[in-house]
């Protein structure tokens, strides 16, 4: 782990414990998930038990402990995407990428997770890749795919 | 003070007392499971529920920590608490079948369980956070909740032994299912997967208190006194020089 940069997350917030989900979520942009040693020395930092932070970490789903893809693709599962498909969508996307939901794909280009809703209902059924919205996307996966693997 | 009627009981409390401690004084019982007297209310486990009217509305409200107000009428045994309170140990049977604390409270409101939890594993815990709060506010808050959901559970930080438990035992006293394990042998105390060396009361030669916890309490080993010599010196200390 990249201390120098952990200690760079840090340094940008008082020593309060309000400050442990942004820091969190800053090293989880940072590292692409919240590696051990980060924890630990976010504890440290903010004075604050091991397990507080522990618990904070695992309670929210946008962290997570294995390294994330450096585009993220979130399917949305919500109610209207799944009226218009969306699972087809996933198991498209697993296909496509030989990927399935929550792994990351061995070049750690992509990672595959679902979402409840991403809040663009109208474009139904809707994924994002970083932060691109795709929506009613059937039948351009392959293309979406081929040049998000190129840029 | 404020004075407030339970069960058709007037009671005379100080601002700030809540509805519990008011009925506690006037013997009215309230079942609880998440509160603790030595711990800071929590009010997750429901089953303190007790009606309330005040400005003509009635209301069920969690007695231990709702605080006394001026004229306030409370009920602690009407038709509506006893179907709250059936329906939280109903869920609390689903989820702790073995416990026979849960169960003993179940048969005194006639919960059943409602069968329509999914099957698997289960243990002791009910998840009333009085481990947590405890280890929190009396202790290093070495453990708490991880993960969420069917999945939430107690446990020490990445889920392995917490590195800052002093082996204080304070989760397991106040735990009210008897889900967290301690085991006491041969003046060794094992609990959260770490063994702690017992040190011996000064006085009466039990092996009671790690010394982890001494350092935590900034205490010094010479004069280690258990809770019952402590109390019996403490009582001494009223007589001494009184003849």
């Amino acid at each position: 782990m990249d201390r120098d940069a952990l200690g760079a997350i840090l340094e940008v917030y008082d020593r309060e414990e309000r400050f442990l989900l942004p820091i969190l979520q800053d090293i989880q942009e940072r590292f692409r998930h919240l590696p051990r040693e980060a924890l630990t020395e976010t504890a440290r930092y903010l004075a604050v038990p091991e397990s507080r932070v522990f618990a904070v970490a695992t309670f929210y789903k946008a962290f997570s402990f294995t390294p994330k893809g450096r585009k993220p693709i979130k399917v949305c599962m919500g109610t209207a995407c799944h009226l218009r498909g969306a699972s087809t969508l996933l198991e498209e996307l697993e296909r496509e990428l030989d990927l399935s939901v929550g792994k990351t794909t061995s070049d750690g280009q992509f990672s595959l997770e679902t979402v409840n809703c991403l809040g663009a209902c109208a474009l139904a059924p809707v994924f994002t890749v970083e932060d691109r919205v795709y929506g009613k996307a059937e039948g351009r996966l392959a293309e979406i795919l081929e040049r998000e693997r190129k840029s | 003070m404020i004075t407030l009627i339970i069960n058709g009981l007037k009671v005379t409390v100080p601002e700030g007392t809540t509805i519990l401690e008011a009925a506690r004084r006037l013997d009215v019982e309230i079942p609880t499971l998440c509160h603790h007297e030595g711990l800071s209310p929590q009010g997750s486990c429901r089953l303190c529920m007790v009606e309330i009217e005040q400005r003509g509305r009635r209301r069920l409200v969690a007695s231990c920590m709702f605080p006394v107000a001026e004229g306030l009428v409370v009920e602690t045994e009407t038709e509506t608490v006893a179907g709250a309170r059936r329906f939280v140990l109903g869920l609390l049977r689903d989820r702790c079948p073995r416990s026979e604390e849960i169960a003993a409270l179940a048969a005194r409101y006639g919960a059943k369980p409602f069968g329509r939890l999914p099957l698997g594993e289960r243990d002791l815990c009910i998840h009333c956070d009085r481990c947590v709060r405890a280890c929190e506010e009396e202790a290093t808050g070495c453990i708490a909740f991880s993960f969420r959901g069917w999945a939430r559970r107690v446990e020490g930080p990445f889920g392995e032994a917490p590195a800052d438990c002093i082996g204080c035992g304070a989760c397991a006293q106040v735990c009210p299912t008897g889900f967290i394990a301690v085991e006491e042998e041969g003046g060794m105390r094992k609990i959260w997967g770490k063994s702690f060396e017992l040190l011996r009361c000064s006085a009466c030669g039990k092996p009671f208190a790690t010394r982890e916890e001494l350092v935590f309490q900034g205490l010094d080993e010479g004069d280690l006194l258990c809770d019952r010599c402590r109390k019996r010196e403490f009582a001494a200390s009223f007589t001494r020089g009184v003849r």
